[in-house]
């Protein structure tokens, strides 16, 4: 046992001792240190890389009868060229569409007499295929993976019906004003760049989608050299790994593409706003470009985000807008960090009359965290609040299995998880500082907002030129 | 009844436990220790080691189906929990657990409102404080009804009034209960959240959350022991009620169907329709929800292929079995495409839905369907959250926590002949209430629409 464990051993005890009418509450008292424990146990994670460049992660977890295994590419939508948006996406739908010798329904109609799940989805970073079930059918869901990933068949006839099918996904999609904003806040952003497009593509890229566009795809980016075969859950490790290299160790192909050109930069602001004369509640997003998941500055933009906006309740944003002012139910900001770099935006929602009112507002707070920096306390409670939300969102064996695998996506140290909490205590002040200087600016960011254009033009023309797009 | 089927069902697992999977595990809430306080208040414990994360619930037997006259108080409340106390200041409860990596929410349904809380095992203590406090201590001022009413107002706006779904929703329920509570929204109508009074949730607060009333609900990495004696210490002194008020208007008959339209802009209408059901703890419960699953669970279901895969109308397409506590709806919708039928998709939903009236489900349908509820259960039984909602659930609903053992052979024991029966007997024309959403008709020349 650490010392640091017993001291948060005997502070746990004190507070369960203390805790009396007349003794101070508690929530007046220090927070206890947290417990800096390894996140996982060394005896329960195996790892190899098989010659073809395949990385192999099983994690074992005995308690429940239950098991999911995957192969993940750390390649997705990012890599594709504008025109061909969505590619990635209809791929990896397709691919749930028949593999090996069943067609679509056959492979459905294993998978759903097992009353396990298949799944193959594309982000904009990685795919991924995934099977989970019970582990007593861990053979046939290997089987059914491995078809699906090595071996799928691009039917024409599911090809057209994947297309049909995206397509109208993407008109019935406009409808939601949430997704209208993310897209066309992204748009205002990337134009030009695959950045700016919808995830999933748009009606004209869609539109051009077939089987063998999806073939290709398939075949440029489901490489060895991209791939982490993973499981966690009920598994033997040796017979698994035995398994996993005979089926996956003979896989060949071509070197992985790029992760796709860097975005280009915003140079000023916009004002758009995406005419919806129905709605009685606008979405908002402001902001500018952001970071990449790989920058060095990971960390003290994590926690200027915390303290910014990305914290609940304790953050500056809903503190103001949501408790203080009651204009909100929710908001937030965010550093969207990718291969390349991302959108850093704030994201909220409030009756149309109040919409400048708000947008002065988040402006105001995002000129204030570059002026007034989280202070040495204000800092202290962030670090504090990301250790314990690490912990938190570590607490399955898939969570740890899903943090796990991302490492390998974005090429990043190994012990990466057990060396978080350590580093996020050594963040300092100057360090949160010098980001929020160099990475927000509100005098660039955009803003962008669905809703009745007639009624929000007047009060979003004294933050620039307001242009009025359609839905 | 209960009983009798509780004791068939014991036998039927010890027949089936022993052979079911090969490789034999505990049901984790089979360790759940319950101890009833002497104010009333009852504490479900479910000691767990295996990663340092501990999930405290707070359910608080009260939802919007126990409302009387402003319609959205339940959930307006909840809000209001977290708005202050004699010792704490506005959302500073919240602020305290997020402040050191904790999650902190609460949700308030038709029966039940839950206050949970997930932490690392350090912070056990001040969560026990925290709840006590605004258990004890609870401030409801008018300056802070009047910025939570906003809050709830634009928590409505979003989750409904802008939301094709929550209108559809909305509509179905309004239209299926005429009188009992569960009519009314749970978010509450705007004009009610509007007028809403201090006195009202004072009132409100007295009467339901008395200790009697709370069931808390801990799992994952703590002492029980240790716990026991804090919470003893922290909630042992709560006042319980004498009475508590319950809402007692039961839905009559439904004698015919029941139709309505909503007008709402969107490319892709909405169509949905509900059945009256039993409440929770029926016996045809589990049929009902293999009927579901038969409807429902993957590409293979009857109504993905009917409304997906062979005729192109819907974007999706699902049918299910809703368990409340004083009554239940089965419901079926389709997400219709932009540009096909809404009547269209309204008629295949049906014809499947007399199918299963109709004919009894083939022996593979039900092999798949059972399996995927079987699997449901066992999987996502790996987190501290998960396990205290389904001690808290089950004790609320059940007065014991069913064992997966016994859930599992009772699913295993639903026939082809229980699914039509069940669809028979609940899924009646008679008792049918179809919404269709639609995108608004084009307005004549002058009129507004």
């Amino acid at each position: 046992m650490t010392g640091k464990r017993v001291l948060a051993l005997l502070l746990v005890s004190l507070g369960l001792a203390c805790t009396s009418p007349w003794a101070k509450p508690v929530w007046e008292r220090p927070p206890p240190l947290p417990v800096d424990a390894k996140v996982v146990q060394d005896d329960r994670v195996h790892r190899e890389e098989l010659p073809n460049g395949v990385r192999v992660l099983v994690l074992e977890d005995r308690r429940l009868p239950a098991f999911s295994l995957g192969v993940v590419i750390a390649r997705g939508a990012g890599v594709e060229a504008p025109e061909e948006a969505g590619v990635a996406a209809y791929t990896a739908e397709l691919m749930e569409r028949g593999a090996g010798a069943r067609t679509a329904l056959e492979l459905a109609g294993v998978v759903d007499a097992l009353g396990a799940s298949l799944q193959v989805g594309a982000g904009w970073d990685s795919i991924a295929a995934q099977v989970a079930g019970l582990s007593e059918d861990r053979d046939a869901l290997f089987d059914v993976l491995a078809d699906v990933v090595l071996r799928p068949r691009f039917d024409r006839d599911e090809a057209e019906r994947v297309r049909s099918e995206s397509l109208a996904a993407l008109r019935q999609a406009a409808d939601d004003p949430t997704t209208l904003l993310n897209w066309s806040f992204a748009k205002t952003l990337y134009a030009g760049h695959r950045y700016g497009l919808p995830e999933e593509g748009t009606q004209e890229t869609v539109a051009r989608l077939g089987a063998d566009a999806a073939r290709a795809f398939h075949r440029r980016v489901f490489v060895p050299g991209a791939a982490i075969v993973y499981a966690s859950g009920d598994v033997e490790p040796e017979p698994l790994l035995a398994r996993i290299r005979a089926t996956y160790g003979a896989w060949q192909g071509p070197r992985p593409p790029d992760v796709g050109a860097p975005p280009p930069v915003p140079e000023r602001r916009r004002v758009v706003v995406v005419d919806r004369p129905d709605l009685g509640q606008a979405q908002i997003g402001v902001g500018h470009d952001g970071v990449a998941r790989s920058d060095p500055r990971r960390l003290p933009v994590q926690l200027l985000n915390s303290a910014l906006g990305g914290g609940g309740f304790s953050s500056r944003l809903m503190a103001r807008i949501r408790a203080e002012e009651g204009l909100t139910y929710g908001i937030y900001s965010q550093f969207v960090q990718r291969h390349r770099a991302g959108p850093f935006g704030v994201f909220t929602f409030t009756r149309v009359p109040k919409v400048g009112e708000v947008v002065t507002g988040i402006l105001e707070e995002l000129e204030r965290v570059r002026r007034e920096p989280p202070s040495e306390q204000e800092l202290a409670r962030v670090r504090s609040q990301r250790a314990g939300q690490f912990a938190l969102a570590l607490e399955t064996s898939a969570e740890v299995a899903a943090a796990l695998v991302e490492l390998d996506v974005y090429g990043l140290p190994r012990d990466t998880l057990d060396t978080y909490r350590r580093r996020v205590r050594a963040v300092t002040v100057e360090e949160t500082s010098a980001v929020a200087r160099e990475l927000i600016d509100p005098a660039r960011s955009s803003i962008v907002v669905v809703g009745p254009a007639e009624t929000l033009r007047a009060q979003l023309e004294p933050f620039g030129a307001v242009e009025v797009v359609a839905p | 009844m209960r009983r009798g089927r509780a004791a068939s069902m014991v036998l039927a697992a010890l027949l089936l436990a022993a052979h079911a999977y090969a490789v034999p595990f505990e049901d984790p809430a089979a360790r759940t220790r319950v101890t009833p306080f002497e104010n009333g208040l009852t504490v479900l414990t479910l000691e767990d080691h295996t990663t340092p994360v501990v999930s405290l619930q707070i359910w608080a037997r009260v939802g919007s189906g126990d409302e009387a006259r402003f319609t959205g108080l339940a959930h307006l409340f909840e809000h209001m929990m977290f708005r202050g106390s004699a010792n704490l200041g506005k959302e500073q409860h919240s602020r305290l657990i997020e402040e050191r990596g904790g999650e902190v929410n609460a949700y308030t349904t038709r029966d039940e409102t839950v206050y949970f809380t997930n932490v690392t095992p350090e912070h056990l203590p001040l969560v026990v404080a925290l709840e006590a406090e605004r258990l004890a201590n609870l401030d409801v001022s008018e300056a802070s009804l009047a910025d939570e009413r906003q809050v709830v107002i634009e928590e409505r706006r979003f989750r409904t009034e802008n939301s094709p779904d929550g209108r559809m929703f909305e509509a179905l329920m309004a239209l299926s209960f005429q009188a009992h509570p569960y009519r009314v929204p749970t978010i509450g109508w705007k004009s009610d959240l509007e007028k809403m009074s201090v006195a009202e949730c004072r009132a409100f607060f007295a009467e339901y959350y008395a200790a009697n009333n709370l069931v808390v609900s801990v799992a994952g990495d703590f002492q029980t022991e240790e716990l026991l004696a804090l919470l003893r210490r922290h909630l042992g002194g709560l006042r319980s009620a004498e009475q508590i008020e319950r809402n007692p208007t039961e839905e009559p008959e439904q004698s015919g169907e029941r139709r309505a339209v909503v007008y709402f802009e969107v490319a892709g209408p909405i169509v949905a329709m509900a059945w009256h059901a039993p409440a929770t703890g029926h016996a045809d419960a589990d049929a009902l929800d293999v009927a579901s699953e038969v409807l429902s669970s993957g590409r293979t279901s009857r109504l993905y292929r009917a409304l997906v895969y062979d005729r192109p109308v819907a974007l999706g397409a699902a049918g299910g079995f809703w368990e409340l506590a004083r009554a239940g709806v089965f419901f079926a919708y389709a997400q219709v495409r932009p540009g096909a039928s809404a009547d269209e998709a309204e008629a295949l939903l049906q014809r499947e839905i007399e199918r299963l009236r109709s004919e009894p489900v083939t022996a593979a349908e039900l092999a798949k369907a059972k399996r995927a509820l079987e699997v449901g259960l066992i999987v996502g039984q790996d987190s501290s959250s998960a396990l205290a909602s389904r001690i808290a659930h089950e004790w609320i609903a059940f007065g014991r926590v069913r064992s997966l053992e016994e859930r599992l052979a009772s699913i295993r024991a639903v026939t082809a002949d229980d699914v039509q029966r069940v669809a028979r007997s609940w899924l009646e024309p008679t008792g049918r209430s179809v919404v269709q959403l639609l995108p608004p008709p084009p307005a004549a020349d002058g009129a507004k629409p």
